[in-house]
């Protein structure tokens, strides 16, 4: 691991690893339900829940620039950067910026609304449907399957957002933000405030957080 | 400020009105003049394809309801008995459901591919294959051993997808 003082951790290796799972996850889910491979749909719409689970929790309990609340915080000082950014005056934010934050909350709802759709949907033969549509009716299983359905292109619309954020930065303002979400760290010379958070990742509470989301898919997996 | 967040609202709203308006296929613009023609059956257009609409819907329904069985640990032989025995009465007459006219052209909502009346015998063939899978199925479920009709439910499961795949709109 990078441990040259002058580049600090910015995202943790959790937050940067289910990141990019959610990469490869995502085209994935689309491709099996577009191809009608349900059996891999279903595995990958677990591993999916799985990790935003683990997202969720880690929001909760995770290192500084990962958790919900000082994201929250952050958002008072939008209009201030906007305001910067509309004169191309740049800043750069440790964690997310006040406007990636509307970003981060929009994705996961998306996520969790897909998520909680997926579990109960039914097709329309009634041969395909997800762990949890034992307890809900054929006609309530197959409208939950047409939020799933709809609710994937406002998903995809919010990705192509984040995609465009993400080139605008590295286009209009020359701030590279690919590269800290695969290292991890940036360097602490772009950050302006003299003192920052403390953003150490702690061994027990991604433990727990892995442990209480694995156990969750287990018990998703055997139900019925 | 205040204009600012307008500007902003508005191209989101115009965007989730044009998401929401792929949605519907209003049903109510285009009750077209063939579908209340009537059909040799003495049902219109329109009936005949609700008709059919409801009772591979009835399939559906019971399809869910053996599958929820065979996901059980314990699943219910008795659920599942009533349900298998569903689907061959549903399903009887399958291949008068499609008169010529019902298809897509006569502008009341359907799935039913045009192709349908292209290759009919086709058609029938896979309707046939179908009946006959079904009928196998709910021999089977009346026998009471839940492998066997795991087996028989996925084989009947494929005879409707290898016909769904060719003649029904995907959605």
């Amino acid at each position: 691991m990078n441990t040259d003082p002058a580049r600090i951790l910015v995202w943790d290796w959790a937050v940067r690893l289910v990141h990019w799972l959610m990469v490869v996850l995502v085209p994935l889910l689309w491709w099996t339900a577009e191809e009608g491979f349900m059996d891999w749909h279903r595995s990958l719409g677990l591993t999916m829940f799985g990790l935003v689970l683990f997202r969720l929790i880690w929001g909760l309990i995770g290192t500084w620039t990962a958790r919900f609340a000082p994201m929250v915080r952050r958002i008072g000082s939008l209009k201030s950067y906007v305001g910067k950014l509309r004169n191309r005056e740049y800043s750069a934010s440790f964690g997310h910026s006040p406007l990636a934050v509307f970003g981060v909350f929009a994705l996961l709802l998306a996520l969790v609304t897909q998520i909680g759709t997926g579990l109960f949907s039914v097709d329309v033969d009634g041969l395909e449907s997800g762990p949890l549509s034992v307890l809900v009716s054929f006609d309530t299983g197959r409208q939950l399957a047409e939020v799933h359905e709809f609710n994937f292109n406002l998903l995809a619309a919010l990705i192509g957002l984040h995609i465009t954020a993400i080139a605008a930065y590295h286009f209009v303002l020359r701030a590279n933000l690919v590269g800290p979400m695969i290292t991890g760290r940036r360097s602490r010379v772009d950050f302006a405030a003299t003192a920052l958070p403390e953003n150490r990742m702690r061994f027990f509470p991604m433990i727990g957080a892995a442990v209480l989301s694995l156990a969750c898919v287990i018990v998703l997996l055997n139900f019925g | 400020m205040k204009r600012r967040k307008i500007q902003m609202i508005v191209p989101v709203l115009a965007g989730l009105t044009l998401l929401s308006a792929c949605g519907d296929t209003g049903e109510t613009d285009t009750a077209s003049e063939t579908a209340n023609v009537e059909l040799a059956n003495g049902m219109t257009v329109k009936a005949q394809i609700e008709a059919r609409q409801a009772q591979l819907k009835n399939i559906g329904k019971a399809f869910k309801a053996i599958s929820d069985q065979l996901k059980a640990d314990s699943p219910d032989v008795a659920i599942i008995q009533a349900a298998t025995a569903v689907v061959p009465k549903e399903a009887a007459g399958m291949v008068d459901w499609f008169p010529a006219g019902t298809g897509p052209e006569s502008g009341v909502e359907t799935d039913a591919l045009p192709i349908i009346w292209k290759e009919t015998a086709d058609f029938n063939e896979k309707v046939a294959a179908m009946q006959e899978a079904a009928a196998k199925l709910d021999a089977t479920a009346q026998g009471g051993d839940v492998a066997a009709i795991a087996t028989a439910f996925k084989t009947t499961g494929g005879t409707c997808k290898s016909c769904h795949d060719k003649y029904r709109l995907d959605d």
